[in-house]
């Protein structure tokens, strides 16, 4: 039942869309897979789609927030995208902010935004 | 008009199944999808919590009907070894697991009542309501 | 012995309303007797009398339908629960009164009319009561409607750009809508960034300006900007005294200004074109 998450690549972004819920260690295998990748590719650039996923709880949101500055260390930008209304809410009153995290409406819009940021 | 189901939660997957039996709760009962996030949201919180710190524990979940409105009650139980300062727990930003800190005034935020019963070496028991507005 | 209660009061039906009227009117709470017309108050008090009998002597069916009537009437006239209540028990006290007076209430037979009264009286009363709290309840269920639909939607003004209009008081309830709404219509909408408009917020204390920012914070996560727009003078001096903090916001003192901004962070900006 560990299934791992796929992750593409586009020229220097990688691409990451997340289609089920994810359970603690397919969270921690993801974030090791990502800086892996990442390290193999150089990407400057990252895009999380969370689209499909309809609840965060403090773990997942922990784990993507340690993703994004670990990323960060290595040199790459993350964009969050998709993330749903009821999970935006959810993610407020649980009192995570997730500060300092480029988001985006979707994937397309994230990558944009990406593309923009890496251009500056 | 009480039925109640429950998760024993002893391995990192009953969290998955804990929240899975939430959201399916909810749905049922008539929850829009942000309550559904709710509820499947503090499930989780507090399936971690026992998974953590109690080791093994259960997660139950009952609707109830009270003055002609329906809802949700979770009731995580554990036979840990107690909470030593519940105000401290409810405090934001205090967590000694080392995640966000987001837990209990987290969980408490998210539903409509909060109640937390512990005893020292005997264990907790926390209920947490949400109504359909 | 009912048909005999009933047939007195048909009897002596003026007389009744006579001193039900005057009892009626030592309440000067309910400002229905001092105010209203000698012919409307003959009219109300006949019309009740007639239920009052209806009930007394006919069985529950066609006593419910006139009593949703009277109910409605009584509501009109916005009688209160307790006046409507003290009607009844009035007119009952003054019935049993003048049966006593003449005679045909006696000592011997005082438990079997009193029984009568009892069971004549008190259904009644439960059922006002009743009847008065499902009005009650229709209407405040109506209005939580109607609140709802006041509860601000989003508005697209230009591409990527909306406006969220705030008009009233903001409570916990409330605040909890505005966020789905807004978080809903950024998605549905496709807008990049949000103008939260507090023009017609009458205060913003401390816990406003809290659901304001976890607003905010929200909309940053589906991805979009939001702005705080039509701060009031009033409402600036508050929020500095109050000390809360918007320095992570955007605020702007109108809406046209608010637009203007959304255009700049959108790479846009409305220019006057020359007349040919």
């Amino acid at each position: 039942m560990n299934l791992r998450i796929p992750i593409l690549k586009l020229k220097d972004c990688l691409i990451v869309s997340i289609q089920w819920e994810l359970d603690d260690q397919t969270a921690l295998q993801f974030q090791e897979d990502l800086l892996t990748k990442m390290h193999e590719t150089s990407a400057r650039g990252v895009v999380i789609d969370l689209t499909p996923i309809d609840f965060i709880d403090s773990f997942i949101a922990k784990v993507l927030g340690d993703v994004i500055s670990m990323s960060g260390l290595m040199g790459a930008q993350v964009v969050i995208t998709g993330i749903q209304p009821a999970v935006a809410i959810t993610l407020i009153e649980l009192g995570i902010r997730l500060e300092n995290v480029m988001t985006a409406l979707d994937l397309e819009n994230g990558l944009e935004k990406l593309q923009r940021e890496l251009e500056d | 008009m009480n039925y109640r189901s429950s998760v024993e939660i002893l391995t990192e997957w009953d969290i998955v199944a804990a929240r899975q039996l939430g959201r399916n709760e909810a749905k049922e009962v008539g929850f829009g999808t942000v309550d559904q996030a709710r509820i499947t949201t503090a499930i989780s919180e507090l399936a971690r919590n026992i998974y953590l710190y109690a080791g093994k524990g259960k997660i139950e979940i009952e609707r109830i009907l009270e003055g002609g409105s329906f809802g949700i009650i979770i009731i995580a139980s554990d036979e840990g070894p107690g909470i030593p300062d519940v105000r401290k727990v409810m405090e934001d930003g205090f967590s000694t697991s080392g995640g966000l800190g987001a837990g209990m005034p987290g969980v408490k935020r998210l539903m409509d009542d909060f109640k937390i019963e512990t005893v020292i070496g005997e264990g907790t028991v926390i209920k947490a309501t949400k109504w359909i507005r | 012995m009912i048909k005999k209660v009933a047939t007195f009061i048909q009897d002596n039906l003026d007389e009744i309303l006579i001193r039900w009227q005057e009892l009626m009117k030592e309440d000067t709470e309910e400002r229905f007797f001092q105010v209203m017309s000698q012919n409307v108050i003959d009219n109300t008090s006949r019309e009740f009398a007639e239920l009052m009998i209806s009930h007394l002597l006919e069985g529950e069916n066609s006593y419910e339908s006139r009593l949703n009537e009277f109910t409605s009437k009584v509501v009109r006239f916005g009688w209160s629960i307790s006046f409507v209540v003290k009607a009844i028990t009035n007119f009952a006290k003054i019935v049993f009164q003048m049966l006593e007076e003449k005679e045909i209430i006696t000592d011997q037979n005082m438990k079997e009319y009193v029984d009568i009264f009892t069971s004549w009286v008190t259904p009644m009363q439960n059922g006002i009561v009743e009847t008065y709290a499902q009005k009650w309840e229709r209407t405040v269920q109506l209005q939580k409607i109607a609140l709802q639909e006041l509860s601000a939607s989003l508005i697209p003004v230009f591409d990527k750009i909306s406006v969220m209009p705030l008009v009233g008081t903001i409570d916990t309830e409330r605040a909890k809508q505005i966020m789905e709404n807004l978080l809903e219509g950024v998605v549905k909408h496709r807008a990049e960034v949000v103008l939260l408009d507090i023009t017609g917020v009458p205060v913003v204390d401390t816990m406003v300006a809290h659901h304001i920012i976890q607003a905010a914070d929200a909309v940053r996560l589906v991805g979009a900007k939001c702005m705080l727009v039509g701060i009031r003078p009033e409402i600036a001096q508050t929020i500095v005294t109050l000390g809360i903090n918007l320095q992570d916001f955007t605020t702007t003192s109108t809406l046209q200004r608010g637009v203007e901004q959304a255009l700049a962070w959108t790479n846009r900006k409305i220019v006057e074109v020359e007349e040919n």
